[in-house]
Parts: C-alpha cells; structure tokens; sequence
C-alpha cells in the first residue's frame, strides 16, 4: 500500500513539467546567471585600470619619486594600475568632464591634491595610492636631506628605502579562513532557495488529498486508505525530488562552476536535508492552512521564498550584510537566511556554533509548521466543498 | 441486514440555507435508487454527506447497518463512487489511474490487475488504456471517470450524474454498465436530472426538493401521482384560442394549454384518446405538423406536486 | 468599458507577483536610502576594527591612535564572540597585538600581528591601514632611527594626507542612490508587469474566448484597441505609481532634470516590457510556463545588465552579451544620468541614443507580435 502510493505520487510529480522545472531546472539556470555576473568580482586581484591625469609643473619635474612611480604604476604589465596622462590643468579639467578621467592630481606646495567628478571606489583607490606615493616621498626626501653629507650616493639610498618600503619586516597573520569569499553568498542563498521552492511539490501534493482542493481530492477521501499514509507517502516523493534538486544544483555549481560548499561534505549534505525539510513543510503549511486555490498557493510559496532569498543577499550581497548588521531579527524568522548562513559558517569558520544554531533553527521552524499543519489537516471534514 | 442504507432525521446548513432539512430514506440491499431533482436540491450534499466527506449538524447516516464516520474504512472498503466532476490525474494514463485508485481498496497486485481488465472491460476502454486523459473524448473520459471508481468491485455504489454531457453511444455503454453492477449484487444510489434514464434503470426513485423529500416509489407508482394518464402533443402553427374552452370540455380532458406552438391535452384516462382528437381537429379543420400521446414522465409528477418543471 | 472591467477583474486576480515585486523594489530603495555607511554605493568609508592590544607600549600606543583617527573602533565585542561578530558585520577587521610586540619590533625578530577579516572590501581596508602604518615604522627601524624618533617620524609622515576637492555639484551620492533604485525597477517592471498582463493577455487570447470575440457584435479593431489601452493604462499607471515611490523616497533629488531624465527612461522601458509582455500573452504557452519564462528573463536581464551587481563589476564579456537586451540600455541610461553635470546636445546625446535603441527594441517586438497574430489567424481557419 505504502509503495504504491509512493510510486504514484513520485510518477505523479515528474510527469508534472512546471513542478520540475521550478524545482530542478530553474535553480540551474539562475546559477549560471549568477556565475556569469559574479565571476569578475571574486577576481578581485584583477582591477580595472583607473585613467588619470597629473597636472604637469615645476614641482612635479623636481618630485621624480612621485613621477616615476606613476610612469610605473601605469606601464603595462600584471600590476598596471593606472593609465595616466601628464596634461595641463584646462585639458583635464575638459577630459574630467567628459568622463574620460576618474580625476586629475595636482601638485602644490602643501603636497598633492585631487580633483574628482564623483566619490567611488576608484577614487578612494587613487587617494590611497596618491597618499602612499606622496608619503613615500616624503620619507625619502626626509632622509637624503639628514644623510647628506655621508658618501652613499642618493640614488643608493633611495633604492634601499623603497625596498625597505615595499616588503616589511613585520608579518600580518590572518587566522579568518583564508578561502573567505563573500561572492559565494548568491549561490548559498541559490541552495536556500531551491530548498524552498521544494514547498511547491508539498503544495501539489497535499492538493492531490484534500477533498475540498480536487475533484481527485474527494476521491481519494472515501477510500478506506488513511489520510496519514496517503500524506506521508506524498510527503517522502516530494522529498526525494527535492533532494535531487538539491543534489543537482550542489553538483553542477560546485563540479563546473568551482563553488566551495567547504570540506565538510556530510555537514553540507545535512544542512541540505534540513533546508529541504523547511521547504517541504512550509508548502504543507501553505497548503492545508490557506483555504485559497492551487496557484495562489504557489504563488505564495514563490512570493516569500524570493522574498527570503532576497534578504538573505541573493540580489544583492550587501543586503545581507545591512539586515545583520542592522536588522538581525529579520533572520530568526527566514528560512532562507538560516540555509545561507549555514553553509557560510560551514564555509567560513572553524567554529559549528552558528551551523547547528542554524539546523537547529531550520529545525523548529519545521516542527511548528508541520504540527500546525496536523491539527489543521486532522480536522479532516469540511463544511463546504 | 436488509437495508444498506438508512438516514434518518438528516440536516445539513449552509450559514442560514438549508440545503437538507430533515431528510430521512432507507435503501434495500441491490436496488437502484434514483435520487432526482432539480440543480440545487440538495442531491450532491446529500451524497457527500452520506460520504463523510461534509460535516452535518443533525441526524444519522447508517451504512450497511454500521454508523457512518471519517474513519469507518471497513465501510468504505465496500463502496465505490462516481463524482459529477472528473476526478482522474491527467498526469496518468487510463491504466494507471484505474491503477492507482484500485491500489487504495486492493493491496493484492494480481487480483487488482484482473480486477483492472475487468472494469475495463465493462466501460469498453480496453483500446484505450494507454491513453492520457487528455487524449480522450469527454464521453471516454466519463467512461474513465465510472471505472475508477467501481475497480475495486463495491457493494455500494454511489453515481452522482454519471451522464452529463455524454453523448449517446457512450450513455447507452454506461447505462448498460450500470444495471450490470445491479445484477452482479451491488446496491447503487444514482442521481441524474434526465427523467428517461431514471425511469429505464431505477426499481425506486427518490424526488428532492430544496432538500426535501417530495416523492418516494418506484417510477409507476410515481407516475400515478401526476393524477394524469395520457397526454396528447399537437404542434400547430396559428392557433386560435377560441378552441381552447371547447377543448377543455371534452371527455376526460383535464388540462388543456397552448404555448410555443404547442398544444398540450393532459386526460385523466387513457383510451382511445389520440383518436378521437385527431377527429376533433378534422372536423374544426385545423392543421398541425405533427401529433403524439404520450405516457406521463417523472417531470409531470414533479410538475403536478410543486408546479414547476424539473429541468430548470 | 466592459473589456476594461475584465481586465480589471482578471488583473486583480493575478496581483500577488506584482505586489511582491514592489515590495522587494521598497525593501531594496529604502535600505539603499537609510544606510548611512553607503554599503551599497561602495563610497569609502571606515572599517569597524576591533583592536586586541596585549603590549602596552610606546609603540603600539602610536599604532592604535593612527587606526583611531582612520578606522572605526569597535569595543562592544566580546572576545570570545569575534567570529559570530565578523559573521554579522559588527566589526571587519581584528587585530591582536601579542605582548611583547614592540621589543619584537625594535629587535626585528620576526615581530607578527594575528589578525581576523570578514573577507570583504571593508576587511582589506583594515588590512592596507594597518599594514602602511607597520611598513613605515619598519622603514624607519631599518633606516637605524631609534624608538621616539620612529613614532615621531612615522606619525608625522603619516599625517600627509590627500586633499581631495569634488568638481561636481550635483550630490552625485544621492544620484547614485536613485540610479540603484531606477536600475532595481528593471527587475519589478520585468517581473511584475510582464507577468501580470502577459497572464491577462493569456486569458483574452484563448482560442475559445478569442472565437467568442470575434463572433459578437463589437467591432474587431475596436476590441483590440480597448484591450491595447487597457494594458497601456495599467502599464502607465504602475509606470507612475514607481515613479512616485521614488519622490517619496528619494525626495528633492527627483525635482530636477536629472529626476526628469530618470522619469522619461524608464517611460521607455515600460513601453519595452508592455510590448514584450503582450508578444508573451500571443504565444500560446501553457499558463504555468509563462510564470517560469518570465522569472528567467526578468532575472536573467537583471544579472546580466548589472540592475543587482553594477555594470562596472559585471566581466567585458557578460557586457557584450548584455548589449542584445534592452535592459542595458535602460540601465546604461540610469548611470549616465548619475554623472551628467551639464545638459547639453553632447552630454544628452548618449542618453537620447540609448532611448532609440529602446524604441527599437518595441518596434521589433510590435511587429513579430503582429506577425504571430497574422499566422494564428491562418491556421486557425
């Protein structure tokens, strides 16, 4: 009785094309819209080259230090970090208005100054690197100044103290896990989302029993199967597809487009059972809760499932990062946030705590949502139909 | 156990309506009972009750002498039905969802195959088992519909409006497929609104209105609550109404009336009728298309206790 | 009046997606608004460090003023919290100074300093900060300074800061913010109002009720112009009640020609998607796919065009991809517009260009919608 049942439901599922492409297929493809759009940024390295311009005058002739290293800085090899143009002040005053230059740099008797249209991350890249040079200068013409009557030649001293400059003695140890990537977040909150989307087959499948739903409904009502096996055999088909979902997704993101679940795969594998879980009982919540037809239901399931994803940083990474900085109430009550921040705790440190909060939360929230649902479904006669 | 079924005092409220007021009837064990009446009169609710599948506030529904309930599947196991909607997974194919519905009553895999073929076999679909629902003519898809629920061979069989929007060939298949159910032992409750097919197939009909009972027997017995025996129909173009009055006194008329050019003369006996009104129209020289007697139907019955007609 | 009214009524049925996607279009134009720290605009502002200072010396006294006076100092952590606080961005950067760093220092044997990150741009910020302060000092420790004369000169040169001057007038800032909101609605509009008139659309166009139609007594042409302003009058009014939101929440910015700019493109891009929504609604696709094509394209354009990550972020190829949607030149606009100080035929003329393309893009979609009308008609006789 049970197996078939369960054969049923599961060929029942399949044949179902817009179920198996919302569950399967639909989580693939935004994965690789998300790999297409993501992977310049996780390249972090690879900068784009900012076109500047500096202001040629006497004192720049007389700083070479401050020249030559944007001579260098703009040369073409791995490190090129600027394109720069020595003009007068009107030409790049001109080409900063026609957006051709991020902004110009001018060098008067207080030190440099820089002249830009907006403030973005390339122009707080050039004020780092201006103060840097110029700081560098400084030290240098400070100390040719003191050492200059001893018999090293300048040239050798300021050789020496650019090497000194740039490679310290001093190490920086960084013990955060050193593969942290915030550009993975996505393709966690993606994982969350797929998990989620699995509430559309609770959704399906609990239509299938409910007298009140489906013609099919009342059918299966006066049969002297119980509603508990009909539900339970449902319930386990959902799941199994929705674990292939899950599988199919973590397969094809992490074998052909290199994301990093972390080395924990049995822990990634449970959070993947406990997420499914979520989604699962959140569809059979949505389904025997709402008195409301069979695409308003799905569209609920959709509607908080993007909703979840979208402030557990799907859209936008930064997101994330506001609402548990600022807001973190929001996440005791998203699923998706909770499946997110599991698998970045996984990914991200040494430490479980935060994982099995995480399960433990995903956890409770199916508790809640399936006992909600017994009562719900126990009271099994309808006063219309 | 001489009944299958027994309601007694039964009430089912919507809000304020009254859908079932005190209904109370009893089924003798291999009848066919016609449950009939107009859209809205209760019918369905009254199945669906009997079913469990609707809450009822008052009275007792008793099933093979058990009280019916939610959770009684030993009497569940033993009945079978046909809704009004179709209710088949367009996801499946013919064969897998006599399959699938066959497989809650029948855990046995081979009796349930036999089983299968058998039902089949009775609906004349073998053809098309491989079909998905969508493939199939809405007369197949009824065909469908009844072997879906009768699979498991039942005792009880509920129908609700098994033939609407059937066409003919497939009607006289279902028709032919349900007294076969009767003679192989099963008890069914069949409700339709087409007067014909109740009073071909049905040994006792039940006639409800606005949730009542209005009549019970069996269709002769019903028939002769219409107080009529014959009818005369004469289809006449340009009437003239003077004749109505002179109509009316004639032997045995009882009713006479003229509407869409048809002429109606009911008798309160029935011999000789048809002749003698052929004559009288000879005599006066009034033309017709076209003249019948005809017996009196189950809507005459249902005209004559509530005054109006049963097809609404 | 009567085909108005069933659009209303078969739209009202179908209002959810749209609400949803307003939704997320006000959680996302207001949390881009209200923080205050420009997280989203990626504007240079200070790390939050969390300093773990176990030498109390000359020398790391002088290295925690310079990371007070540039970096925000965090010391409501718990120390043995700092990763759930990294995880939650209650702070970027960690930094522990073991005990006997400075003598480390000043003997140059191999001093070290552990630090944490949250792994974002904010982390490195810490770290370039932290790391220029060390590398000067050492500088001056190899030069053969002693101790006073390291801080003194490390904090003196350090003190050299850039002064940076903003030619513009605009508060491009708060442009910025609006070009995030107007590039978001490329996501509502594709979503939300494709969805809704396409699902409508749907309904009037099946083969039944189209034979309906066409056997009643009004007038073919007439028909479909009602229906076409139907679906302008919803395209516009949802067109003007974005809009409005982005009075409301942007506010005085959106009273100027830059504001009036945003407005007429995304006009225009309403108009694409009512087109593309219309060409959806013809094709005879089951009503559940439409949802699914729809997601897919909405989404896909959005990620690809940079409506999410910004167009400067996204790789050269994926922007070449993109120039075949329409919604890079919608969005391509919103970026002009942000940095357009003077308005005038050079500066416009991209802008004006790009609105072309747009058009271009609905006369296309008008005429294969036409052209799959012309063929249905075909074989349906």
């Amino acid at each position: 009785m049970f197996k078939h049942n369960i054969i049923y439901s599961f060929k029942l599922l399949i044949k179902n094309k817009v179920l198996i492409f919302w569950t399967l297929f639909f989580p693939l493809i935004l994965a690789t819209f998300f790999h297409l759009a993501f992977s310049n940024i996780s390249d972090s390295e690879k900068l784009n080259i900012i076109d500047i311009a500096i202001i040629e005058n006497e004192l720049l002739d007389n700083n070479s230090y401050f020249k030559e290293s944007f001579v260098y800085l703009s040369s073409s090899n791995e490190n090129q970090l600027f394109d720069t143009i020595f003009t007068t002040e009107e030409d790049a005053k001109e080409l900063l208005t026609n957006n051709e230059i991020v902004g110009y740099i001018v060098l008067n008797g207080d030190g440099p100054s820089l002249v830009v249209k907006n403030s973005d991350i390339n122009t707080t890249i050039l004020k780092y690197v201006i103060e840097e040079i110029n700081q560098n200068s400084i030290i240098i013409n400070n100390t040719l100044e003191s050492s200059v009557n001893q018999n090293t030649t300048i040239n050798d001293i300021s050789n020496q103290i650019i090497s000194y400059l740039s490679s310290s003695n001093i190490s920086i140890t960084d013990q955060s896990s050193d593969n942290v990537d915030y550009m993975m977040l996505p393709f966690y909150s993606l994982v969350a989302m797929t998990a989620l989307y699995g509430g559309i087959l609770g959704v399906a499948m609990i239509n299938y029993f409910l007298a009140n739903m489906s013609s099919v409904g009342k059918r299966v009502s006066v049969s002297p199967t119980k509603k508990s096996i009909l539900i339970l055999s449902g319930v386990i088909a959902s799941y199994i597809i929705q674990l292939l979902g899950i599988s199919l997704l973590m397969f094809y993101t992490s074998v052909i487009l290199n994301i990093n679940y972390g080395s924990n795969v049995f822990l990634v594998f449970l959070l993947g059972l406990v997420g499914s879980l979520a989604g699962l009982s959140f569809g059979i919540a949505v389904s025997s809760l709402f008195k409301v037809n069979e695409d308003t239901k799905t569209g609920i399931i959709i509607s908080v499932t993007m909703l979840g994803c979208f402030l557990s940083g799907m859209m936008i990474s930064s997101l994330k990062y506001i609402i548990d900085k600022y807001i973190p109430i929001v996440n005791l009550f998203n699923p998706a946030s909770m499946i997110t921040d599991g698998l970045y705790s996984l990914y991200c440190y040494d430490n479980f705590n935060k994982y099995w909060f995480d399960i433990m939360s995903l956890l409770i929230f199916s508790l809640l949502l399936i006992l909600l649902s017994i009562t719900s479904l126990r009271r099994q006669k309808y006063d219309s139909i | 156990m001489n009944y299958v079924i027994e309601v007694e005092h039964l009430t089912k409220k919507y809000k304020s309506f009254k859908a079932i007021d005190d209904l109370s009837f009893k089924v003798k064990k291999g009848e066919i009972l016609g449950l009939l009446g107009p859209n809205g009169s209760g019918k369905s609710t009254t199945i669906n009750c009997l079913l469990a599948l609707l809450n009822f506030k008052q009275g007792h529904i008793k099933i093979f002498g058990k009280e019916m309930k939610q959770d009684a599947y030993d009497i569940k196991q033993d009945i079978g039905v046909v809704f009004q909607d179709v209710a088949v997974f367009d996801e499946l194919t013919v064969y897998e969802n006599i399959d699938y519905f066959g497989g809650l009553y029948i855990k046995d895999k081979n009796l349930r195959k036999t089983y299968i073929n058998e039902a089949l076999d009775l609906v004349s679909l073998k053809d098309f088992a491989k079909f998905y629902p969508k493939q199939l003519s809405g007369g197949l898809i009824r065909r469908l519909n009844i072997a879906c629920g009768i699979v498991h061979k039942p005792k009880l069989i509920f129908l609700d409006e098994p033939t609407v929007a059937v066409d003919p060939q497939s009607r006289n298949n279902i028709l032919n497929g349900i007294r076969k159910l009767r003679d192989d032992g099963a008890t069914i409750i069949y409700t339709t609104h087409y007067m014909e097919e109740a009073e071909m197939i049905c040994d006792n009909i039940v006639i409800l209105d606005k949730g009542n009972i209005i009549a019970e027997g069996s269709s002769d017995e019903l028939k002769k609550l219409a107080k009529i025996e014959e009818k005369v129909i004469v289809e006449i173009m340009n009437f003239d109404d003077k004749y109505l009055k002179m109509i009316g006194k004639l032997k045995n008329v009882v009713d006479v009336t003229y509407a869409s050019s048809i002429l109606t003369v009911k008798y309160n006996k029935g011999q000789n009728n048809l002749v003698t009104f052929i004559e009288y129209l000879k005599e006066n020289k009034i033309e017709y298309f076209k003249i019948y007697s005809e017996r009196p139907t189950l809507n005459d019955v249902f005209l004559e206790i509530t005054g109006k007609e049963l097809r609404d | 009046m009567i085909v108005f009214k069933t659009y209303l009524k078969i739209i009202n049925k179908r209002k959810w997606p749209i609400i949803l996607y307003t939704v997320l279009l006000i959680v996302f134009g207001s949390i881009t608004i209200s923080t205050s720290d420009d997280n989203i605009n990626f504007v240079a502002s200070k790390p939050d460090v969390l300093i773990v200072n176990n030498d109390d010396s000359a020398l790391t006294r002088s290295l925690v003023n310079y990371l007070e006076e540039n970096t925000n100092i965090i010391d409501t952590v718990k120390l043995d919290n700092v990763d759930d606080a990294l995880f939650y961005r209650e702070v970027n950067y960690v930094i522990y100074i073991p005990s006997d760093f400075e003598t480390a220092f000043m003997n140059d044997d191999n001093p070290s300093i552990t630090v944490k990150g949250s792994g974002d741009y904010y982390a490195s910020f810490g770290e370039i900060i932290l790391n220029r302060y060390l590398t000067v000092a050492n500088t001056y420790l190899r030069l053969g300074y002693d101790k006073e004369d390291i801080i003194s000169n490390t904090e003196s040169v350090l003190s050299n800061k850039v002064d940076v001057s903003l030619i513009n007038e605009t508060d491009t800032t708060t442009l910025a913010k609006v070009t995030y909101y107007y590039n978001f609605t490329n996501y509502s509009i594709l979503a939300g109002l494709i969805y809704a008139i396409s699902i409508v659309m749907f309904s009037f166009n099946k083969k039944m009720i189209c034979y309906r139609t066409e056997i009643s007594s009004l007038n073919k042409t007439k028909y479909n112009s009602y229906l076409l302003l139907s679906n302008g009058a919803f395209a516009l009014l949802l067109w003007f009640f974005y809009v409005l939101l982005s009075f409301i929440m942007l506010g005085s910015v959106m009273f100027s020609i830059s504001g009036l700019l945003y407005m007429i493109n995304s006009f225009f891009f309403v108009f694409f998607a009512l087109t593309l929504a219309l060409l959806l609604g013809k094709l005879k696709l089951d009503k559940n796919a439409v949802g699914g094509i729809i997601n897919v394209i909405a989404l896909g354009s959005s990620f690809l065009c940079g409506a999410f990550v910004p167009a400067a972020y996204l790789p050269d190829m994926v922007l070449k991809i993109a120039h075949v949607l329409p919604s890079y030149y919608f969005i391509n606009n919103n970026e002009l517009i942000k940095d357009i100080v003077t308005f005038d035929f050079g500066s416009l003329l991209p802008f004006v260009i790009n609105i072309l393309i747009m058009i271009g893009f609905s006369v296309i979609v008008i005429l294969l919608t036409n052209g799959i009308g012309k063929k249905n008609v075909n074989t349906n006789e």
